[in-house]
């Protein structure tokens, strides 16, 4: 489903944020993307996206060269890809049901399909009777779940959360946790870098480590820290 | 399709909305500069009708001494009557002359004059108007002539009159059409702004470009038309009420051409506006 050939990217500042990455992840995998801040996951998450191009190497998205996208197919490529973060990115004024029919409406959905799949998606994270309040009016981790909702409510292929549970309690984060894995279980494949360690080893799902834009670990049943674990 | 129509006019009007006082702002100054152009485009066309109208009836006067002999007048007339430029000549006497300056002139003023004091005239159609200069030259020095007037100079210094307030008209709108432009461009700024939160989220969740564009660029468009709408009806009220050329009517389509104009320029400005608004403030 993923596929990264030797993959490198320095910013145009010179920063370098990855060095020769290469890696597969199938379709239906869970992946956690670990490592220190500045370690270059978010740019991981980007480039899936293609809002960076890597300056070597290739990276593959269900079997296709994402580099030799033309400009206009962009975001085709993105409605096949979910993105959740760390600060939410919802609409403030307007509804949960609003925040989830936009992703739809902006991508030229017929209304009967929003109305149907809406109230489903909203169903499936818990949120139906918040479906007409405000962002606002939500506490954090419900209002994570309304981007989870957005963010699969076109049922895309792979799903990308940088850092979903960081701005969550444990117990929200449980509950985000409990969705994207019943959104992978679907036969999504889930991309999720994190920071949180508790999380990461409860879950015992493969793991990739970065460090200064190194992959220093890729471990099918992984836990966070790499001193339990067996590295590359 | 028809859901993007929705979504795309539900756009368009909330950011005209949002941004009301801009909005004003823009479509007023897009007005008065298209009033603007309107009115020299107007100008212009009625000076051409004008001299055009002058100068079918052009002729020359060939004004003697009063005190030329017959043969001076004998003269000058079997030299108009030879010449190819000339078409045809009618000779006024001084009684003539007297009846005719009696007829135009106020009474104070023509109490005065004498039969004796009039000059006689020769009153000649050239075959082209250009050819009154020649005819002008031609005779001035000649012994018995008094003077040779062409209104060919009025017209000139009339058509030089209005090119004159033509220029200043069209160096005005310039400037203000400019300034139109740079304001649609600020407001559709301010609109993209407003949204820029929307704007990312329908990066992210894969909207194509022109999905995102597009009722930024009907926004401008709409502010270029209800500019022009306004600068039509102005220039339409002026044309009816306040005729820049009190003899000459100008006809119809004159007006329906100009208002064309003021329309397609006023709708392509919008457009430039938020073109390069898009261009440089919303990147997709
Ligand atoms: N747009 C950018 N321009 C220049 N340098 C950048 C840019 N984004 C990130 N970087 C740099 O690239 C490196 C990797 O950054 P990245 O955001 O991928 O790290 P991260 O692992 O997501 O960190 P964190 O855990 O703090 O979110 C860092 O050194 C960062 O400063
Ligand atoms: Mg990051």
């Amino acid at each position: 489903m993923i596929r990264f050939e030797n993959v490198s990217k320095t910013y145009k500042n010179g920063t370098p944020a990855l060095k020769d990455i290469s890696l597969d992840i199938e379709k239906g995998e869970f992946v956690f993307l670990v490592g220190a801040s500045g370690s270059g996951k978010t740019t991981f998450l980007r480039l899936l996206l293609r809002e960076e191009l890597p300056d070597q190497g290739r990276i593959l998205e269900a079997g296709r060269d994402i580099g030799e996208l033309p400009k206009w197919r962009v975001p085709y490529l993105r409605r096949n890809i979910g993105c959740v973060f760390q600060d939410f990115r919802l609409l403030p004024n307007k509804t949960v049901f609003e925040n989830v029919a936009f992703a739809l409406e902006v991508i030229g959905r017929p209304r009967t399909t929003v109305e149907s799949q809406v109230p489903q998606i909203l169903e499936l994270v818990g949120l139906t009777d918040k479906s007409n309040n405000l962002p606002g009016e939500l506490s954090g981790g419900e209002q994570q779940r309304v981007a989870v909702a957005r963010a699969f409510v076109n049922r895309p292929l792979i799903l990308l959360a940088d850092e979903p549970t960081g701005n969550l309690d444990p117990a929200n984060s449980e509950s985000i946790m409990a969705l994207l894995e019943r959104i992978n279980r679907t036969g999504t494949t889930v991309v999720m870098a994190t920071h949180d360690k508790a999380l990461v080893d409860r879950m015992r799902r493969r793991v990739v480590e970065l460090d200064r834009g190194e992959m220093i670990r890729d471990q099918v049943r992984g836990v966070y820290g790499i001193d339990e674990g067996v590295t590359l | 399709m028809r859901v993007y129509l929705r979504y795309a006019v539900r756009e368009t009007f909330s950011n005209l909305w949002r941004n009301r006082m801009m909005t004003i702002a823009a479509v007023l100054t897009v007005a008065v500069s298209l009033s603007l152009v309107g009115s020299a485009l107007l100008l212009k066309q009625s000076a051409a009708q004008a001299s055009a109208q002058w100068q079918q009836g052009t002729r020359v006067t060939i004004w003697m001494q009063p005190t030329a002999t017959t043969a001076e007048i004998a003269n000058v007339q079997s030299q108009l009557a030879n010449l190819p430029i000339v078409k045809r000549c009618e000779f006024f006497t001084q009684q003539q002359d007297y009846n005719e300056a009696i007829k135009i002139l106020p009474p104070s003023e023509s109490k005065v004059l004498t039969v004796a004091a009039m000059p006689p005239s020769f009153r000649c159609v050239p075959t082209v108007p250009a050819n009154a200069f020649t005819v002008e030259a031609t005779f001035s020095n000649q012994p018995g002539v008094y003077q040779v007037t062409a209104p060919e100079q009025q017209i000139r210094e009339m058509n030089h009159a209005i090119r004159v307030l033509q220029i200043v008209f069209l160096a005005l709108a310039g400037v203000l059409l400019l300034s139109a432009t740079v304001l649609i461009l600020n407001t559709i700024r301010m609109a993209i702004f407003a949204r820029r939160r929307e704007v990312s989220v329908m990066k992210l969740v894969g909207a194509t470009n022109w999905f995102i564009r597009i009722p930024y660029i009907t926004e401008g468009f709409i502010q270029g038309l209800l500019g022009s709408a306004v600068a039509i009806g102005a220039v339409t009220a002026l044309h009816t009420w306040y005729p820049l050329h009190n003899e000459f009517q100008l006809s119809m389509s004159a007006l329906l051409g100009t208002n064309a104009v003021v329309l397609i320029v006023g709708v392509l400005i919008g457009s430039v506006g938020s073109a390069i608004a898009i261009r440089r403030f919303l990147d997709v």
